[in-house]
């Protein structure tokens, strides 16, 4: 369908952009990637009176990323970018692998890193391991910037913490931990252009001692109107050393917490069973890579 | 409503009236004239629409024209040589039988170009996870992957741009 | 490339293969031209973007259509109020159903459909108006502006129920009991027969409802003439003849006052195999505004008014004597027709047929029929009436062949057909190469030493197929020639080939060039095919039944004749030897005895024309009329002509699949295939079609399904949700040509477009059952299913 008509802005500056949110506010949508608002747009489940182009914003496009100081990735950076960093490869590797299975190539070098929050699907990819590896988003308008986790901003589906005239406008990613590691999984019917089933992080850091679980962090993705932090992967792991009967008490415990729907991609039944492997598979294959930093 | 733009495609400057809402796809096929590029879904998901917006393969169906300018377009006109042979990825798919239906194959050229550009010599794992959001459903894609690799070959022998 | 022998290792001749060295008066039966993977001759304007496509086409003062759709899938019509619409500025016109109430449909006996519903719809997203304005945007906003009014009426989605509540809910009230159709044949005493068996098994299969997927939408654009009262249509259809037809009808004017023209079109699959509202909208609508009007359909139009393949639920039995020779079959088939007929008819039957090849079976009864649903109707989709019982009875076969203890190859090529053999219904296939396919795949995929004894999870399966090489009769009652092709010979154009075939990308054009080229000795790229066009091209029914290569082959043969014979005439005039004597290849005139009597082909041409002017000749292929009879009583049985063609393709797929037993998720790794296609024309085409089949097939068994919700509506009319095979899907192809050469054919050629789309969901099911055991009969196979069959197994083995 054809969309309706719009005011199109295309600010070059931070400080333009949040002008024209603080002056349109809900009226106004923004345009990244738009690999999913087009879609919206088009379908006309919604209808917004102006679209603000924020893809001339250079200080949105950058990453960030030096030794020791963690991450900051502007809240436009293009999913591509994020697959093909080698410096986000290096440190994040879970992040890079999740934004290069995200739709096609076309749709990773459309879509960005924000675009993937803060359209709040469920399915989205990135969320679940940013979630995992502790992100913190900054929320800016003209009042000024707030920060805020990740899991918290995201509250529902399709929605969002953000005030009236506020933007996403990067993500803060802490330096991981010594003797950790992230990692990312997902399962859909195909292995390409797919929404997923279930997609799953699991941040782990050990002990000095090589082995000893310090903390874990087990993030879920499609089983929960917003990505799903584990509460009990963490209780039963923390200070513990895994063996095989724990990872499946741990499996098992995201397993209950997951509240998956029934839709035309699975069923409910089958995500939650894919939970379980998918926790079982990540926690093992996190802990081995742990154990190898 | 309608504001006069610059789209530069296929290294030419083209002015064009668009409303804010005209999609990329229906400018470059119906204004501009270039229907090499198709419309197989008009939702982003068989990549039929595949251009390379400064280099990057981009869905034009759902790429508003009004956040195009100041980039460099290039479609699937802007592919062969000056003096009309083909580029060594068409002539790859034509050698190779990579061609059935024709519907899928300037979108799959032009993100097969976009691949080759970053990297010249893909594994065939590459090769597939790259080219995946061009759907065909009439080769089985095996001709059009190894269209792909003769063509690497060539690039990186003898270096295209 | 051309001008040069190429070396290929398909240098074929009637009498066998690779005859170099051969001496030169046995030339005329060395292929030059047949038997070259050369490229497709539209491949470099498809690389450059330079093919035209109908959406591609704009016509001075062009108008845009647009239909508006039901939201129901099943209610009455009360009222439609197009004031609104009319009004809005840049609308040129609206049409309603009223307007154009002649029933349409491919099967005349069954005709149904209407461009517009009249009174009542029958499926969610059925056309109620259609609107031609100035733009696509104002047609769509005009679509808005028309208001419909609906009484709802209980939607029926599947067939049983269908047929359970016909007595409340009738879908046509001209079909009781909501039944499009039903049939029964019987051939010979099939209870005597299964009371003499040492093995008998009955299971009951049930196939999903996929459509064809082809990527480039429904367009049609109609350009009416008011003052000649001509009706020029581009239309993207595989059909051109029966649309032709249907819009004659539609439109009262006669076929001779319309013109269908092909653009290139982009893919079919049987989808674009009958008419659509597309078509007739933009007649109609051009016809009242006088002014060209293009339509084209949104992706989720094509799905909402696709006619994809029948979903079928069939009951299967089969009996085999003490050493495994089938000894009977019995067929009970109930297909979803979705809400028009179509098809319908031919398809019910065609699965009828599909039960007495590529096996011998001497006692066959079917028991079928096709039921109404408030569904979009389903229609030809490649490899029509052939996938569904074929999936039955391979998969059937191996769990017979494990009942004895032998290996399903073992059992299948003990029943294999051989060339030569008339099935018990009439249908005679006159060469087939089946069990060297049979073979040739199973030794290259390992399969015997593979089968039972590959790790839990990992399996390989195995089935064969076949397909008819086209009808033996049309759709409507008529035994005209199905195919004509006029060549003309002269200075100006070469050699310019005219036949209405429809190219929808399977590269017929290449395949017709190479074989008038071999024909006429001259090299492909000299013949101009002049395709797909109602008025320029001679007749061709259409591009279904993968019926072109053998029908245009024999029409191309028979219209070289004439041309061969007044050239060697012309040529032996000039070389003073005997016409009879001579040979043209390669573009040269020679004595077969004496070859330094020699002349350039175009010396004659030359020299024929200027005296004689063009040199044209026609030729036409009509199929045997066989009839479909038991041959044990010779009494005729209905619906039994339906699968009789003048020849038959044969194939066999082995698959070697890897399942995750945790997740569900099946992993077809490699897929080994031999086919029987006759001479391969041009062999790189028919793996391009074989290895299209398999990916098409294979999206089919594990992913792909229509869904819709209870109302009717349809959930996934797009690519996003309907799930076809991406490139990440492909597992590794070891395609097989073997060698075969059908001496009643055109060159020795078989079908291959839709033969090798056959065995693949029975051989991906069979290799699943390998790998974990567990058996399916309904497709597709999704994770969730073999996670639930696992857990069920598991519980069962305690």
């Amino acid at each position: 369908m054809v969309m309706n008509h719009f005011e199109y802005f295309a600010p070059r500056t931070p400080a333009e952009t949040l002008e024209l949110l603080g002056r349109f506010g809900s009226k106004a949508k923004i345009l990244a990637g738009g690999t999913d608002l087009m879609i919206l747009m088009k379908n006309r489940a919604i209808q917004p009176e102006c679209v603000i182009d924020i893809n001339q914003v250079q200080d949105f496009r950058t990453i960030m990323c030096e030794p020791g100081q963690g991450a900051v990735i502007g809240t436009n950076v293009k999913l591509a970018e994020i697959q093909f960093s080698e410096a986000l490869q290096a440190k994040y590797p879970a992040l890079s692998y999740a934004a290069g299975e995200v739709g096609s190539a076309q749709v990773r070098h459309m879509a960005s890193l924000g675009g993937n929050t803060c359209n709040a699907s469920p399915a989205a990819e990135t969320p679940t391991p940013l979630a995992a590896l502790g992100t913190k988003v900054v929320l800016s308008s003209q009042s000024g910037d707030r920060e805020l986790p990740l899991e918290q901003f995201i509250t529902g589906v399709r929605q969002l913490g953000l005030n009236e005239g506020e933007m996403l406008t990067r993500f803060i990613l802490p330096e991981p931990a010594p003797r950790s590691a992230c990692r990312y999984a997902y399962m859909g019917r195909r292995d390409a252009m797919e929404i997923d089933s279930v997609n799953m992080a699991v941040n782990l850091e050990l002990q000095p001692d090589g082995e000893t679980i310090r903390n874990i962090k087990l993030v879920m993705g499609s089983v929960y109107p917003r990505p799903l932090v584990s509460q009990e992967v963490p209780a039963l792991l923390n200070g513990q050393r895994l063996i095989d009967e724990l990872i499946e008490t741990a499996a098992a415990a995201a397993q209950g917490e997951a509240k998956p729907i029934d839709d035309i991609r699975a069923t409910a039944e089958y995500r939650r069973e894919i939970v379980k492997v998918l926790a079982r598979r990540l926690i093992q294959e996190t802990y081995a890579a742990a154990k190898g930093v | 409503m309608k504001q006069l733009i610059e789209l530069n495609i296929n290294g030419r400057n083209y002015e064009v009236a668009v409303n804010p809402r005209d999609l990329l796809i229906d400018v470059i096929r119906k204004k501009i004239g270039l229907t090499g590029t198709k419309k197989g879904c008009g939702e982003g998901d068989c990549g039929a629409c595949t251009v390379l917006i400064d280099g990057k393969p981009e869905l034009s169906c759902i790429k508003l024209a009004i956040a195009c300018q100041g980039q460099k377009i290039t479609t699937i006109e802007g592919l062969a040589q000056e003096d009309g042979s083909l580029h060594p990825l068409q002539q790859s798919f034509v050698d190779h039988g990579a061609v059935q239906c024709g519907f899928c194959t300037p979108g799959m050229i032009m993100s097969s170009k976009a691949l080759l550009d970053r990297n010249p010599n893909p594994s065939p794992q590459e090769i597939k996870h790259e080219l995946s959001g061009n759907i065909c459903r009439c080769t089985g894609y095996k001709k059009i992957i190894e269209a792909v690799e003769a063509a690497a070959k060539v690039w990186s022998q003898e270096g295209v741009k | 490339m051309s001008q040069k022998d190429t070396g290929s290792k398909w240098n074929l001749t009637p009498q066998g293969w690779n005859l170099e060295g051969v001496p030169a008066y046995q030339d005329q039966t060395r292929y030059t031209q047949v038997g070259r993977s050369v490229p497709r001759v539209d491949a470099p304007a498809k690389v450059k973007g330079e093919a035209v496509y109908t959406g591609d086409m704009t016509l001075p003062g062009m108008a845009y259509g647009k239909i508006k759709r039901s939201p129901y899938a099943h209610a009455i019509l009360k009222k439609i109020d197009i004031s609104k619409a009319q009004e809005l500025p840049g609308v040129l016109a609206v049409l309603t159903g009223a307007e154009a109430p002649n029933r349409w449909g491919i099967v005349p006996q069954t005709a149904n459909e209407t461009v517009l519903a009249l009174d009542k719809v029958r499926f969610y997203g059925e056309g109620v108006a259609a609107v031609a304005a100035i733009d696509e945007e104002t047609a769509e906003e005009a679509l808005d502006l028309i208001e419909v009014e609906y009484e709802p009426l209980p939607v029926l989605l599947d067939p049983f129920e269908s047929m359970e509540r016909a007595h409340e809910v009738l879908i046509h009230e001209d079909s009781p009991g909501n039944i499009m159709h039903q049939g029964e044949q019987v051939y010979g005493d099939v209870d005597k027969a299964f009371s003499e068996c040492a093995y008998v098994l009955e299971r009951e299969f049930h196939t999903n409802y996929p459509q064809h997927g082809f990527l480039e939408p429904h367009t049609a654009l109609a350009s009416y003439d008011p003052q000649s009262g001509q009706m020029h249509v581009w239309s993207s259809t595989q059909v051109p003849h029966y649309l032709h037809r249907q819009l004659s009808i539609v439109l009262e004017i006669p076929m001779n006052k319309i013109r269908v023209t092909l653009p290139t079109i982009g893919g079919g699959f049987g989808g674009k195999g009958e008419a659509s509202s597309a078509e007739f909208a933009a007649c109609l609508l051009s016809r009242k505004i006088g002014r060209p009007v293009r339509v084209t359909y949104e992706r989720s139009e094509v799905f909402y008014t696709n006619k994809g393949r029948h979903p079928a639920h069939m009951k299967l039995k089969m009996g085999l004597d003490q050493d495994g020779y089938i000894k009977a079959v019995d067929f009970d088939n109930t297909m979803d027709k979705g809400a028009y007929s179509g098809w319908g008819v031919v398809v019910l039957f065609y699965t009828a047929s599909m039960m007495h090849l590529p096996y011998k079976v001497p006692n066959v009864r079917f028991r079928g029929r096709s039921v109404y649903t408030n569904k979009p109707s389903t229609g030809a989709m490649r490899g029509l009436g052939g996938v569904q019982p074929r999936f039955a009875m391979e998969c059937l076969l191996d769990e017979l062949a494990e009942m004895m203890g032998v290996s399903p190859y073992e059992l299948k090529m003990k029943n294999a057909i051989e060339s030569g053999h008339t099935a018990v219904n009439n249908m005679f296939v006159p060469h087939s190469e089946y069990k060297k396919c049979l073979q040739t795949a199973v030794e290259k995929s390992g399969y015997l030493e593979k089968r039972g004894r590959l790790p839990f999870g990992k399996g390989i399966g195995m089935a064969g197929g076949y397909y008819i090489s086209g009808t033996a009769y049309t759709l409507y009652q008529n035994y005209k020639p199905h195919t004509s092709v006029m060549i003309r010979v002269d200075t100006e154009a070469g050699v310019t080939l005219f036949c209405a075939a429809a190219d929808i990308g399977q590269g017929s054009n290449t395949v017709m060039a190479q074989m008038a080229a071999e024909e006429l000795g001259v090299f492909y790229e000299d013949v101009h095919v002049q395709a797909g066009d109602t008025e320029i091209g001679a007749f061709d029914l259409g591009s279904f039944a993968s019926r072109l290569t053998y029908a245009s082959g024999a029409a191309i043969k028979m219209a070289c004749v004439e041309i061969n014979q007044k050239l060697k005439e012309t040529a032996a005039g000039m070389l003073g030897v005997r016409a009879d004597q001579l040979v043209i290849k390669k573009r040269e005139i020679y004595s077969m005895y004496e070859t330094k009597k020699r002349l350039p082909w175009e010396k004659a041409v030359e020299a024929y024309t200027s005296i004689n002017g063009s040199l044209v000749g026609l030729g036409n292929f009509s199929p045997p009329r066989r009839k479909g009879i038991d041959m044990i009583s010779g009494n005729r049985v209905q619906g039994a002509n339906i699968g009789h063609s003048p020849t038959y393709g044969f194939s066999c797929q082995v698959h070697e699949v890897e399942v995750d037993v945790e997740t569900g998720r099946i992993y077809v790794k490699k897929v080994t295939e031999a086919g029987d296609c006759g001479t391969p024309v041009n062999p790189m085409s028919v793996e391009g079609q074989v290895e299209g089949s398999i990916l098409f097939n294979i999206g089919g068994c594990l992913y792909e399904d229509q869904k819709l919700d209870a109302s009717g509506k349809h959930l996934n009319p797009n690519f996003h949700d309907y799930k076809m095979p991406t490139m990440m899907e492909m597992p590794e192809m070891d395609t097989n040509i073997v060698e075969s050469y059908d001496p009643t054919a055109p060159f020795g050629v078989k079908e291959t477009g839709e033969g090798a789309v056959q065995p693949t969901f029975p051989a991906l099911v069979n290799a699943i059952y390998d790998a974990i055991g567990v058996r399916f009969y309904s497709l597709p196979i999704t994770p969730e299913m073999i996670l639930k069959a696992l857990k069920e197994k598991k519980e069962k083995e305690g």
